[in-house]
């Protein structure tokens, strides 16, 4: 498994885990995905995870795994979280939270990446 | 399964010395009410405020709204596996505050959501408007974790309810619903002709502040199952979900679920309702083909001719619904699906996140990206500050005149994906 993420917090949680932590924004880690996937990595979470929405949390952490070819699933589910980005940050930018604010949203993030994860490891 | 259900008319609520029900008016003893719901340690005082239709009252951010009820006859008690034991519930009779709910308000997380405006325009946008709501205001204590912060006001939640319910324990209720599902067999024996229906029914279970219990047990974790639609009336399933407030499933909506509802009013005349299948919307991929894979064996298992998908949230469970549909279709089982919207603030942008030939019967609760103002009401109850960083809103959204600028996403059951909502679309 490969974790690819921009929260701090899951970076330090899975210190140990092959990571590539990307200093940018949502649509960054989105973009990082999209590229491992034309390098032959497959989705292992949904890049949608959580309810909160792609102009609210600043924060994405999205696992993977080597495959053999080219995951067209993987590859379409993450232009289309891409598309989903994309419309909702056009209609409203992401606000500039406060500190407790974007703590929050890094916790959110974690919580539900290590229960997808983790018992699934 | 036969479970009746005895509707107390409620049209008021008022504080009063002794918590009962007369005249169609549910008194409630403050004192009593707090002490029976207080006693978690993480929460640092509970007050309790009653808010009725028509007032100038803003309620934010709601986090649960829960129908008062309580088990008068049959096995178990009222959220079995959470305040009573795990008995199958959903036989003999229950009785119901009919218009009475408790909500809960609580700043879990700093950025938050949820409104429920008792009147304006943001009223006509949430069923809760409509009810005489008792609201319970936890505050925590300084440091407390947010899983122990929305554990702690969940369950609060559920006690106010089943403390209020049984104040309607030994009145005659004003209507009597009866509902019925028999085993399989049987039923089909009963109705050998009619189409075999079925609810598949997503539970949100993600992670923190998105996730749903059945029986008690953390939904993230279970294989797709099937319940008696009538354990659901029983709070069988209960709400931990408060994220995307338009869209989550209250635990009152579990309660009232208007598919189950419906699905009953022409069982036995155009169809033959069998059952619910519960499954959930997990973020691990596997998970969602894993469960996909059940929904659509049960659905095959049952000898299915159709059946009603709903889902709960937004972005990854669009996936989950379309992996359902399509591999029910796969089996030659009709489906529509129940959903909402994320369709931009024109409505002309995709609306789901994932989609499939198959899905070509498909319900909208309406567009969650649609803006409205609400304007300044007279009270709010629960915190002031939280207006200017909710979902839907966005910098400024807080206007100098009081009145706030957001999408319906905000507002507590807005765009409902199990159709409890009052929105239609109609063309001209």
């Amino acid at each position: 498994m490969i974790v690819i993420t921009n929260n701090p917090k899951v970076r330090y949680a899975f210190e140990g885990s092959k990571m590539k932590f990307v200093e940018g924004q949502y649509l960054d880690v989105l973009i990082k995905v999209r590229d491992e996937i034309h390098k032959h990595f497959k989705l292992l979470t949904h890049p949608l995870s959580g309810s909160i929405k792609p102009n609210e949390t600043p924060y994405k952490s999205i696992a993977l795994e080597p495959c053999d070819i080219l995951d067209v699933n993987s590859l379409m589910m993450i232009e289309n979280a891409i598309l989903v980005h994309d419309k909702l940050v056009n209609d409203k930018p992401t606000p500039e939270w406060s500190d407790r604010i974007l703590e929050d949203f890094m916790i959110i993030d974690l919580d539900l990446f290590y229960h997808a994860v983790v018992k699934s490891v | 399964m036969r479970l009746e259900i005895g509707n107390i008319n409620i049209q008021d609520i008022q504080f009063g010395d002794k918590t009962e029900v007369k005249n169609s008016i549910l008194y409630v003893e403050k004192e009593a009410l707090i002490n029976a719901i207080s006693g978690d340690d993480h929460i640092r005082s509970i007050d309790v405020e009653i808010v009725r239709p028509g007032e100038s009252v803003r309620i934010t951010p709601v986090k649960d709204v829960i129908e008062p009820r309580v088990k008068v006859d049959g096995p178990g008690g009222i959220f079995p596996g959470i305040l009573s034991k795990v008995d199958t519930v959903g036989e003999g009779r229950t009785h119901v505050l009919k218009g009475a709910a408790v909500m809960t308000t609580g700043k879990i997380v700093g950025f938050q959501e949820g409104i429920v405006d008792m009147t304006g325009p943001g009223a006509d946008f949430t069923p809760f408007s409509k009810l005489c709501n008792v609201v319970i205001i936890a505050e925590p204590h300084e440091g407390i974790k947010q899983h122990e912060h929305e554990y702690a006001v969940r369950l609060i939640g559920f006690k106010a309810a089943k403390f209020l319910g049984e104040a309607g324990r030994n009145v005659t209720p004003d209507d009597i619903e009866i509902y019925e599902t028999k085993p399989l067999f049987k039923s089909h024996e009963e109705f050998p002709d009619l189409p075999k229906v079925a609810y598949v029914y997503m539970l949100q279970t993600q992670g923190l502040l998105h996730d749903t219990y059945v029986y008690g047990v953390d939904a993230k974790k279970i294989v797709p199952t099937l319940l008696y639609p009538t354990e659901v009336m029983d709070g069988a399933i209960v709400s931990g979900n408060c994220v995307s407030a338009c869209d989550k499933n209250t635990t009152y909506i579990h309660l009232n679920n208007p598919v189950i509802h419906d699905l009953y009013k022409l069982h036995g005349k155009e169809y033959n309702f069998v059952g619910v299948i519960i499954t959930n919307e997990n973020v691990y991929l596997a998970d969602k083909e894993r469960s996909s894979n059940w929904t659509a064996k049960l659905a095959e298992y049952l000898g299915l001719d159709g059946v009603i998908i709903s889902e709960e949230g937004f972005g990854n469970p669009d996936t989950d619904l379309i992996m359902n549909c399509k591999k029910i279709s796969e089996k030659g089982i009709k489906t529509v699906l129940l959903t909402d919207e994320y369709a931009g603030r024109d409505g002309a942008s995709q609306s789901l996140a994932d989609s499939d030939p198959s899905g070509d019967a498909c319900v909208t609760g309406g567009n969650a990206n649609m803006t409205i103002i609400l304007p300044k009401l007279d009270r709010l109850i629960g915190h002031q500050e939280v207006i200017d960083v909710i979902a839907g809103g966005f910098d400024g959204s807080l206007r100098a005149d009081g009145s706030i600028e957001v999408e319906i996403q905000a507002i507590t059951g807005a765009t409902s994906e199990v159709g409890f909502n009052k929105m239609t679309a109609r063309m001209y």
